[in-house]
């Protein structure tokens, strides 16, 4: 099992994934939907992410995404992840500046 | 062209099963996207064709047999990473090429397309016996004993799907070179094969287990020193028989065959295998004359023509065009017929990605074999391509070809010939990234004359404990770690891949990543001001040790 993330004051998590037909990394909506875009993330309590993961788990195979785990983030817009590896799955490689994400609203 | 220069000829059999393979692939990929099999389930299927998840996408890694390629199999993979991915192969110091942005979707055409240029993605992952390495410089170079890719050949063969060691504890990684400059790493690999001529003309080989880097680094330890060549395959099969049934498979992290050689001991470990060979049944294993012979009867030799000037010519190029003799000097290897030579390509360009090409270079890099090196390429363990048999009075042409889509960098062994893993801008399992890392050394130092002038020096970049950049074998060795959610890096010194194997040792506390490049800045200026006249860094290391340098590259922290 992961280890629970440890959230410091001010910070939220989102919960993400990749997509099973190509391997984007996406993030989830409010709506239970997956999207590219970090920006759309709903952002979560940690209160309430437990449950929010685990439906997203049961969900994951109809919802076409493999590997969903929970992350902190700053909630700032769009939002913006703790970590560097999370921040170059929200923003695309650093070293391949066309590839980069598109990230907002 | 019937049988290709440098690499083995595929027969219908080879093929049929190719064929047989990627459909069974497409029914399990099928299966995933339906829903019938679970990501648990099928994540070692995948896995088994070479197929990964990463961060942002799927990872195809493409075997390449002892590293070598024939023209039409390089264009192939150029016109792949054309249409499955973004326009980019990357080369790795497996002597293999990744593609990193791939859909699982495409993945069954993509394999229907290296099919069709004899080529496949099977056991370049997976606790099996993965594609075996061998010296770049194989059938080329001057310093060569024998031709070792007969006997990789004969290994590829042998260890591909062999039932019994399908599933090995941990994935099993063998190099096999035939020249007294180690140019494979034999000492960090699971088996290492040194072939050398023996007093009746066939080969023996001198055998070494149980090296590695990866988290608990160990250079490999002496198993035989002269194993017949009819006794290669039992010889092999009986060390792998022993590691397959004792080796660890409770703890990820010690079920390499390198815990299990330390835990017994190498005479232990011979013991074993000798008692493997005394109960097994030595003809069916034996390595006939005959049967060496037919495979080295698929495999076309270069016929090497050149005009008698042919080097006289290059000299005088080169005393004519310095940047052309600076390129020469850094570039080339002593070819074993005195008309050709053999040119390195460097994948590093200047702030650019270690190992990277696109379509477009690919493409060109094909053509460039096919009009002067018989159509044959050759992928290095340190991510670099080799072209192995240019006429020496066509060199320069070569090289102002190599000029004009940016592959002319003049600094093999030099310190802009960094080795990068991918990192934490694609790996899953990184700490930090390696790449943005060697771009900036590579720009810091991106005065080829200044390179020349600092000499022979290696810098390995890894992104995390795996160690798949083989920072313990840099000279200047760069680990990633990560702390609290910050790439840092840890500085090793001393390591050597080549003769003389040896791990790196640790300068200090890691450094900031930012920090860095200053730091390796200042450690070189040290060695600069140090060296006595003709000494290199790792000469000027050993006579010093670690005080003066460790000194410099924290004066500032
Ligand atoms: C990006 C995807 C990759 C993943 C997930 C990956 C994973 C790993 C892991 C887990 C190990 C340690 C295995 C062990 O010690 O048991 C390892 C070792 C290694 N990897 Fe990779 N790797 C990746 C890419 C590469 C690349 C691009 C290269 C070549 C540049 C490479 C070359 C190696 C080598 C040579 C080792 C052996 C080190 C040893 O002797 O233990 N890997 N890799
Ligand atoms: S060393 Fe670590 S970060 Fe680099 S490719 Fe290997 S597993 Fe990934």
């Amino acid at each position: 099992m992961k280890r629970p993330v440890r959230l410091e004051a001010g910070q939220k998590l989102v919960l993400t994934a990749n997509r099973l037909l190509d391997g984007r990394t996406v993030w989830w909506r409010e709506d239970g939907g997956w999207d590219l875009r970090i920006g759309q993330a709903v952002l979560l309590d940690a209160d309430v992410a437990e449950a929010a993961l685990s439906r997203a788990m049961e969900e994951a195979q109809r919802k076409g995404v493999v590997g969903v785990y929970d992350t902190a983030v700053l909630p700032v817009v769009p939002p913006e992840p703790v970590t560097v590896r999370e921040k170059i799955r929200a923003h695309g490689p650093t070293v391949h500046p066309e590839f980069a994400v598109e990230t907002a609203q | 062209m019937s049988v290709p220069v440098g690499h083995y000829q595929y027969d219908r059999i080879d093929r049929d099963f190719l064929q047989a393979r990627i459909a069974e692939f497409e029914g399990q990929v099928k299966r995933r996207l339906d829903g019938t099999l679970s990501e648990d389930e099928f994540k070692p299927l995948r896995l088994m064709n070479g197929l990964y998840l990463q961060l942002h996408a799927y990872m195809l890694r493409v075997a390449i047999p002892y590293g070598i390629l024939d023209s039409r199999q390089l264009r192939k993979l150029g016109e792949i990473a054309r249409r499955y991915d973004r326009d980019y192969g990357h080369f790795t110091t497996r002597q293999n090429i990744q593609f990193n942005w791939i859909r699982l979707e495409d993945t069954p055409d993509i394999l229907r397309e290296l099919a069709e240029v004899d080529m496949h993605a099977i056991q370049t992952s997976g606790n099996c016996i993965r594609n075996v390495t061998s010296d770049e410089y194989a059938g080329a170079a001057a310093d060569e004993l024998v031709d070792p890719r007969v006997h990789a050949e004969v290994l590829r063969q042998w260890s591909t799907l062999h039932p019994e060691f399908t599933f090995l504890p941990r994935k099993f990684k063998i190099a096999i070179s035939g020249s007294p400059n180690d140019r494979v790493a034999a000492r960090f690999h699971d088996i290492g094969i040194l072939a050398r001529p023996g007093e009746d003309g066939a080969p023996v080989f001198r055998i070494f287990v149980g090296g590695g880097l990866g988290r608990t680094p160990v250079i490999g330890e002496e198993l035989f020193d002269s194993v017949r060549e009819e006794h290669l395959l039992a010889t092999l099969e009986a060390i792998l028989r022993v590691y397959n049934a004792h080796g660890r498979r409770d703890n990820i992290y010690k079920a390499r065959i390198k815990i299990l050689v330390q835990a017994i001991g190498v005479e232990a470990y011979r013991e074993a295998v000798e008692a493997e060979l005394g109960q097994m049944e030595l003809d069916r294993y034996r390595l006939t004359p005959e049967a060496v012979a037919a495979i080295r009867a698929r495999f076309a030799v270069p016929l090497l023509e050149a005009p008698d000037d042919a080097d006289a010519v290059l000299t005088q190029q080169r005393r004519d065009d310095p940047l052309f003799d600076r390129w020469v000097r850094s570039n080339t290897h002593v070819h074993r017929d005195p008309g050709h030579i053999i040119a390195t390509i460097s994948l590093k360009p200047a702030g650019g990605i270690p190992g990277d090409a696109t379509s477009a270079q690919i493409g060109r890099l094909a053509d460039l074999a096919d009009a002067y090196s018989f159509g044959e390429i050759r992928i290095t363990h340190l991510q670099n391509v080799v072209l192995g048999h240019v006429r020496k009075d066509r060199l320069r042409d070569l090289w102002l070809g190599l000029s004009e889509v940016g592959l002319a960098e003049a600094n093999i062994g030099l310190i802009g010939d960094i080795v990068a893993c991918p990192g934490l801008d694609y790996c899953a399992l990184a700490n930090a990234r390696s790449i943005p890392i060697a771009q900036k050394l590579g720009a810091r130092f991106a005065d080829t004359a200044l390179q020349a002038e600092i000499g022979a020096l290696r810098i390995n970049i890894s992104g995390c404990i795996n160690a798949c950049g083989h920072h313990h074998a840099g000279h200047i060795g760069l680990l990633g770690v990560d702390k609290r959610g910050e790439e840092f890096f840890q500085l090793t010194v001393g390591g050597r891949a080549e003769n003389g194997a040896a791990l790196g040792t640790i300068l200090g506390a890691a450094l900031p990543e930012d920090e860095t490049v200053d730091a390796i800045a200042r450690l070189v200026d040290c060695y600069l001001g140090l060296r006595e006249s003709g000494e290199t860094f790792l000469e000027t290391l050993t006579r010093l040790g670690h005080e003066p340098f460790r000194e410099a590259a924290y004066e500032a922290v």
